[in-house]
């Protein structure tokens, strides 16, 4: 039960995981303040479920996948706020933004979580399989229809 | 898209500078309060304990208990919970005096009763008040007879089968417990969210030598079924659930809420997963 319960291992945790889980959550949400409060509270349910690991790398991967999971959660519930659309376009101005990042957040999240790990953090197939528990030939099927819808959504873009 | 061009795109999302520093003050206040959490759990407070003690002792200087162990309702009376201890009292506990022994001690299950606001001590779980529990009483004697002079160092949690032990457990359900030692014996009063919920499964109760639940502790079979690992020292006892108030639904809620629905022993299982059988 004290696996977490330290100030050590806390400080670890943040150190080692934010940026990257900050950088995830964004390839599902626009705001980065909403990404902080994703990974805050995967952060807070480390600490309190406390959830027993063989080795960092299972650690690695429930972060992972939690991160996404809240994300997406979020992104769901953002959706059905029926944001209105004078607020949306402000808050979309607000965002440092590209293309790129536009395309990838219009991902289905299967795709758009290879693509980043990836691109972004560059694991390979196998080891993106391992991290989000899903077999290596998946993660390779997605890798491709998702770096081909980012293709075509980007030519709209520029269309 | 070549990887520069994503990592650049990436890079340029700016996040308070402060985040990481932030992020541990909260993580430290929230493990602070777990803490404190962790000290009403034992309920080894020396204070207590000398009262507990006192009241023993003047117990037994006047009568000589017919019984062998305190019942239930006692052991609430004795930990100053008097509602509860007429919960125990009433038609809805369940008498079970099952016992196993294991290593040096035999353990026995009392009774246990669930319900809303039982008990004069509501149970607060991550902020939030949780009045709806399930109550068991349990004791921990050594089987040579030899009498205990204070707890043992044993864990005791609910498990689920057809659940991963690490998603449902004493430890993602917000459970308690008080014990004192009396004649030799080790009383405990145990409370969890209500397992009510999941009265469609097999309900067990684990008193055991180890930490959190892990699959190496608590294999899991193929069909669900959970059992202790060989050479733990420990009991499994199976809790008799009215299946007719199991509430699947609330069952589901609450395993999504730990956040630990997809951890499996080997390969992950949940929505991924299935979304990559779809997709094969």
């Amino acid at each position: 039960m004290a696996s977490y319960a330290s100030d050590e291992t806390i400080s670890r945790i943040v150190e080692t995981y934010s940026s990257m889980l900050l950088r995830l959550a964004c390839t599902r949400l626009d705001d980065p303040a909403d990404a902080e409060d994703v990974v805050q509270e995967v952060f807070l349910k480390l600490l309190t479920a406390r959830p027993s690991f063989r080795d960092s790398e299972h650690e690695k991967a429930w972060l992972i996948r939690t991160t996404l999971h809240r994300a997406s959660d979020l992104r769901r519930s953002a959706a059905r706020r029926n944001v209105p659309l004078e607020e949306a376009a402000q808050a979309a101005a607000s965002q440092a933004g590209s293309e790129l990042l536009t395309a990838v957040r219009a991902l289905p999240e299967p795709y758009s979580a290879v693509i980043h790990l990836y691109y972004y953090e560059g694991y390979s197939i196998k080891e993106i399989a391992k991290l989000l528990g899903v077999p290596a030939p998946t993660v390779g099927t997605r890798l491709a229809r998702g770096r081909e819808r980012l293709r075509r959504l980007l030519k709209e873009d520029d269309a | 898209m070549n990887r520069e061009e994503y990592k650049a795109a990436f890079d340029q999302i700016s996040f308070s500078p402060d985040f990481q520093a932030r992020t541990q003050a909260l993580l430290r206040d929230c493990l602070r309060e777990s803490e404190k959490e962790t000290q009403k759990m034992n309920f080894s407070k020396p204070k207590k304990l000398a009262v507990l003690l006192a009241a023993a002792v003047a117990l037994l200087a006047v009568s000589v208990s017919a019984a062998l162990f305190l019942t239930p309702a006692d052991v609430a009376a004795r930990l100053e919970d008097d509602p509860l201890a007429a919960a125990f009292q009433s038609d809805d506990a369940v008498a079970l005096n099952e016992t196993a022994a294991s290593g040096d001690y035999t353990f026995t299950l009392l009774g246990m009763v669930s319900g809303e606001d039982l008990s004069a001590l509501p149970a607060e779980y991550n902020g939030e008040t949780v009045r709806d529990r399930t109550y068991a009483v349990f004791t921990v004697a050594r089987t040579d007879g030899t009498p205990l002079t204070e707890q043992p160092n044993l864990s005791y949690s609910p498990l689920v089968a057809g659940y991963h032990v690490s998603a449902v457990n004493g430890w993602t359900l917000g459970a308690t417990c008080q014990s004192f030692v009396e004649d030799g014996v080790a009383y405990y009063l145990f409370d969890t969210q209500n397992l009510e919920m999941f009265a469609d499964h097999t309900v067990y109760f684990a008193i055991y030598e180890g930490s959190v639940p892990d699959p190496a502790l608590f294999p899991t079979a193929e069909d669900g079924t959970i059992s202790l690992a060989e050479g733990v020292t420990g009991a499994l006892f199976t809790l008799p659930l009215d299946a007719e108030k199991a509430d699947p639904a609330a069952a589901e809620a609450f395993v999504q809420s730990t956040g630990l629905e997809f951890i499996s022993d080997g390969e992950a299982v949940g929505p991924e997963n299935d979304a990559a059988l779809r997709e094969n």
